[in-house]
């Protein structure tokens, strides 16, 4: 049987039948979860490609080695891939001693839609900014934001994730936020919001 | 900055998500069936021997013990035949004519 990406089959069914000698769950769980922890590792280390390349692979396969121990309804796969993939990017920016500031020419892709040539340097500009900034906020105010603004993540998948309660969350996003806002305000020309009156 | 500003960046931004290379996707690929656990291997279980009629025959009868005995029978009864019989009316002929079991009843049949 051929799960696809998109499929009905949960993460958590995948990685029994994975750990069952199954290919297509192989294929399956490759093709969900791998883009996830590499978009999520390329945020936390700041538009780092090949070093998220590097977690999202080594995350991977600390999944497969763990795939025969799985045991269904403790956590979720894609919890315990956010939580593996924290880790190693934590350990990678401590192994640095600092953070990276984001190259405009690090800048991550944008879907190529019907917008000018003008709009998308505005916008790549926009996504460097955020980038650089975000990589100014502390490790676990970053985490948060990454989480719940980027990754789309509720506050309860967060606390699993963080390993925190979840007002832990609610107050780390909220700062984390309120500081990305406090930094950005210095960068009104990269973001191009010179002209908004509301701007400050 | 405006929140509404930030919360706009922030969407723009979740939707900028990087796509994975082909390699990257290949090498993890790569990993999982590398590191996937074969499945147990299923041999089927060998079809039982035909039984023909003289089995069947023979296993209701009661098979090897109770035909052994069977065969045993019948040999020390070829045996017994071969050998002469008359040995054995030395056992059974004189005693038969010797004994006497009821020798006070002949006054029952006498007359008068």
């Amino acid at each position: 049987m051929a799960f696809d990406a998109g499929g009905d089959t949960s993460d958590e069914a995948l990685m029994v039948l994975y750990a069952n000698g199954d290919r297509h769950a192989a294929l399956a769980l490759t093709q969900r979860v791998t883009p996830r922890v590499l978009a999520y590792a390329a945020r936390l280390l700041s538009g780092d490609r090949a070093e998220a390349e590097d977690v999202a692979q080594e995350t991977m396969l600390r999944l497969w080695k763990v795939a025969p121990q799985w045991r269904q309804g403790e956590t979720k796969v894609t919890t315990w891939a956010y939580r593996v993939a924290t880790n190693l990017c934590i350990d990678r920016q401590r192994a640095k001693g600092r953070k990276r500031q984001m190259a405009l020419d690090d800048a991550p892709e944008i879907a190529d839609g019907a917008q000018g040539a003008e709009d998308r340097m505005q916008d790549a500009g926009r996504m460097a900014a955020l980038e650089a900034a975000l990589a100014e906020l502390p490790d676990r105010q970053r985490q948060a934001v990454i989480l719940r603004h980027l990754e789309g993540m509720t506050n309860p998948e967060i606390a699993a994730i963080m390993e925190i309660g979840v007002e832990a969350v609610e107050s780390l996003t909220a700062r984390g936020k309120r500081a990305l806002a406090a930094v950005l305000a210095g960068r009104k020309a990269a973001l191009g919001y010179e002209d908004d009156s509301h701007a400050g | 900055m405006q929140d509404d500003d930030l919360d706009h960046l922030l969407a723009a931004a979740a939707k900028a998500t990087p796509a994975p290379s082909e390699a990257l996707m290949q090498r993890v690929l790569a990993d999982a069936l590398a590191l996937q656990p074969q499945p147990a291997a299923l041999h089927p279980a060998p079809a039982p021997a035909r039984t023909g009629r003289l089995t069947r025959f023979l296993q209701a009868l009661g098979g090897g013990p109770a035909l052994a005995g069977l065969g045993t029978a019948a040999v020390f009864g070829v045996v017994l035949g071969y050998l002469s019989p008359t040995t054995l009316d030395y056992l059974t002929g004189s005693t038969a004519d010797a004994a006497e079991f009821f020798p006070d009843a002949d006054f029952l049949t006498t007359e008068g």
